[in-house]
């Protein structure tokens, strides 16, 4: 298949990893995938075009109004492709009622000018094919398609054993992990989740190690946050001193795996508004490349339905920091749990598992005689 | 039909009085017609929307500025308007060959910048409407006059404004400098003592726009105030589009320029109609030939190239003959260019 993906792409953020990996895979698997717009030089393995001769499906990416490609690009695409051959992935949730949940939402029309209708009728007008990175879409005209997947091969380090991994783990020292704690990702609409991970992190700060958090406006509140009242954007420059958490900036997609392995845990949140809805990033996937141990900050049912049954040992549940201490005290069980649930990614929601599902979904759609 | 049409609003300029009238006269037809946007407190009797579903047809109508929508919008439009229901209106030469007047004027300053505005419009539409009455140049492009003349904004003398300039140029300076400081001052500069009140209405006549280069290329705002000062001539500022005919009325002549790139393609534009539903004698900066074009053979009379200051003079001294010239172009452009005939052919276009 010639697979076009439509949307911005940014070294420092939302789907980037992702994409690199459909072309990497599309590749392995005989596809050809690439990027529409013209040649980034800051992703060189990025292949871009604007050429849609022969495009058998062009997939919208759908996160930011600036996902929708600007003019002339978009006529072309919309007038040329016919909608049988256009699928909408929307990886915000934008395709549903408004949602308000802990000051996060789907829609705001003061923040992007675009209110409920204008992204429904927005998406209706790109395909009649519209997936969501959830198991359980709320409208009965959306597909499930978790788009974001899990490559073995970008493990950074293979344990031949649960004990082996938790010996390394308990030696390493401060030069192969100088933090106690890595949470990549930038504050938008996380910081409750952060505040609470920061109280149970006190108690045990001394014996797990520092705290790093990476990513765009940890520091301070930004003004623009402030101007539009917009209350999950928030930060606690103070307590962040006081618990000598490390403040980094944004980093690039490919050095995350990186950093977030040089901490002995990585929690992983989701935003209020991807918990309410059940979607998944891929931040939910990529965090298990790390050499480090995850910490699945999410209901419990949805950490099974996703990573499967061994992964429950990943989850804190009410007590962080009796967690964390647990793990210090007793690693193997944590990395025989993580390297199952690694074994279960791999098995389950691999990028050759995400274009099989592609395929039978783009074949279902015909054989229901999609729209020309 | 009901047409939408995409374009920059402004209230002081472009082409939203021309719409104005399509708007009004689309009902008789049996068609409405509105600008895509919210509503505009200041103009209320313009219909705007945002409900695209509300229109099966969409008129993208652009003017020096190649001007967007936000994408989500012009994806609900690109699915709703098949390209056969788009049309699209170039009022200002942008669809053409690089073109440059005198080494002065232009509609693009590059050839990059021309083969953006190509590309855009070659994505958007099939059909590309230019403003003119001739054929155009562009083997892609065909004429729609689209401005044209409404007899019921005649200002009847009765009731027409005191008159409180002799000479009054309405319009905001945009390319219009080399002309105005090489034809109409050293005229001005002759008869002066001999004239009441000038003035030159609109944006930019005393410097430059305050948003500086983001406004467009610097050339197109030169003025010299201190000649102005020096020639006494007023500069008000810029009135909304529903007052430009009762504020031309306030004066006994009225001069007509044109930007030279659009001269020199002979576009229309709505100032070409406004200025004789005026109570006022229309003097044009048009060569004879261009005149005769638009407004019959009595339009011949009223040019002022290589003879302003005697033609102003003469138009002062004796103004029940130029009244008697206007009325015959007036008689005119009622036969050939009337609103009414503007409105069958646009909506003929959508049918061709």
């Amino acid at each position: 298949m010639r697979i076009l993906l439509v949307g911005t792409v940014d070294p420092w953020t939302r789907s980037v990893a992702t994409i690199h990996k459909y072309v990497e895979w599309g590749r392995i698997l005989g596809h050809d995938v690439s990027v529409y717009g013209s040649n980034n030089p800051e992703l060189p393995r990025l292949p871009f075009t604007t050429d849609i001769d022969g495009v058998d499906v062009a997939i919208f990416l759908v996160q930011v109004p600036s996902d929708f490609p600007a003019m002339p690009g978009l006529a072309r695409i919309m007038d040329q492709l016919p909608r049988a051959k256009r699928v909408v992935i929307d990886l915000w949730g934008r395709y549903n009622e408004t949602v308000r949940i802990d000051h996060d939402f789907n829609h705001l029309e003061k923040f992007d000018s675009h209110p409920a209708w204008e992204w429904i009728d927005a998406i209706d007008a790109l395909s009649d094919t519209v997936l969501q990175p959830t198991l359980a879409p709320r409208r009965d005209d959306v597909r499930s398609f978790l788009f974001h997947g899990f490559d073995p091969d970008a493990i950074t380090t293979n344990h031949a054993s649960a004990r082996d991994a938790a010996a390394a783990w308990s030696e390493a020292g401060r030069v192969e992990k100088p933090y106690g704690l890595v949470y990549v990702g930038s504050n938008w609409q996380r910081w409750t989740q952060i505040r609470r991970i920061l109280e149970d992190y006190r108690d045990v700060r001394d014996r797990v190690g520092q705290f790093c958090l990476a990513g765009w406006d940890w520091s301070q509140r930004p003004a623009w946050a402030v101007e539009m009242g917009l209350k999950g954007i928030n930060t606690d420059p103070e307590l962040l001193a006081d618990l000598g958490v490390e403040i980094r900036q944004g980093i690039r997609f490919d050095q995350i795996v990186n950093l977030v392995s040089q901490g002995r845990f990585a929690p992983i949140l989701h935003r209020p508004l991807f918990r309410e809805l059940g979607l998944v990033t891929n931040r939910s996937f990529e965090t298990f490349y790390a050499d480090c141990i995850p910490v699945l900050m999410l209901p419990q049912d949805f950490v099974v339905s996703i990573y499967g049954r061994a992964a429950s040992r990943l989850v804190p549940g009410e007590h962080l920091a009796a967690h964390l201490s647990a793990v210090m005290d007793d690693p193997e069980p944590y990395w025989d749990a993580l390297l199952k649930t690694r074994q279960y990614l791999a098995e389950n929601h691999s990028y050759r598992n995400r274009f099989q599902q592609l395929e039978g979904l783009l074949a279902d759609r015909e054989a229901c005689g999609a729209a020309p | 039909m009901n047409i939408l049409f995409v374009m920059k609003h402004r209230g002081n300029a472009g082409s939203t009085h021309a719409v104005a009238n399509y708007m009004r006269l689309a009902p008789e037809h049996g068609h409405s017609v509105a600008i895509f946007g919210t509503p505009i407190w200041y103009v209320p009797e313009l219909k705007f929307s945002m409900d695209i579903a509300e229109f099966d047809r969409v008129i993208y109508l652009f003017e020096t500025e190649l001007f967007r929508i936000k994408p989500l919008y012009q994806a609900i439009m690109l699915a709703r308007f098949p390209r056969q229901d788009r049309l699209i209106i170039d009022t200002d030469g942008m669809y053409n060959e690089l073109v440059t007047v005198d080494g002065y004027d232009f509609n693009h300053s590059t050839e990059a910048d021309r083969a953006q505005w190509i590309a855009y419009m070659d994505a958007l539409g099939d059909r590309v409407v230019q403003t003119l009455t001739t054929k155009p140049a562009h083997p892609k492009v065909s004429a729609l006059s689209f401005f044209g003349y409404d007899p019921a904004l005649r200002v009847d003398p009765a009731s027409a404004p005191p008159k409180v300039y002799d000479i009054l140029h309405v319009g905001h300076n945009w390319w219009r400098w080399k002309e105005v400081a090489k034809e109409l001052l050293p005229a001005f500069d002759k008869i002066r003592d001999q004239v009441g009140e000038i003035g030159f209405l609109g944006l930019w006549w005393d410097g430059p726009p305050a948003e500086g280069p983001a406004a467009g290329p610097s050339q197109a705002f030169h003025s010299d105030p201190y000649a102005f000062k020096r020639l006494r001539i007023k500069t008000p500022g810029a009135v909304m589009y529903s007052d430009v005919i009762k504020t031309m009325s306030t004066a006994r002549i009225n001069i007509l320029t044109q930007r030279p790139l659009l001269r020199h393609l002979k576009h229309l534009t709505q100032k070409y109609f406004e200025v004789f539903c005026a109570d006022t004698i229309p003097l044009l900066m048009l060569d004879e030939d261009h005149a005769e074009l638009i407004y019959g053979r009595a339009g011949r009379e009223l040019t002022l190239p290589g003879r302003a200051a005697e033609k102003i003079l003469d138009a002062l001294r004796n103004p029940d003959r130029y009244r008697s010239i206007v009325e015959d172009v007036r008689s005119h452009l009622v036969a050939h260019h009337s609103y009414d005939q503007r409105a069958r052919e646009l909506f003929a276009a959508f049918r061709s």
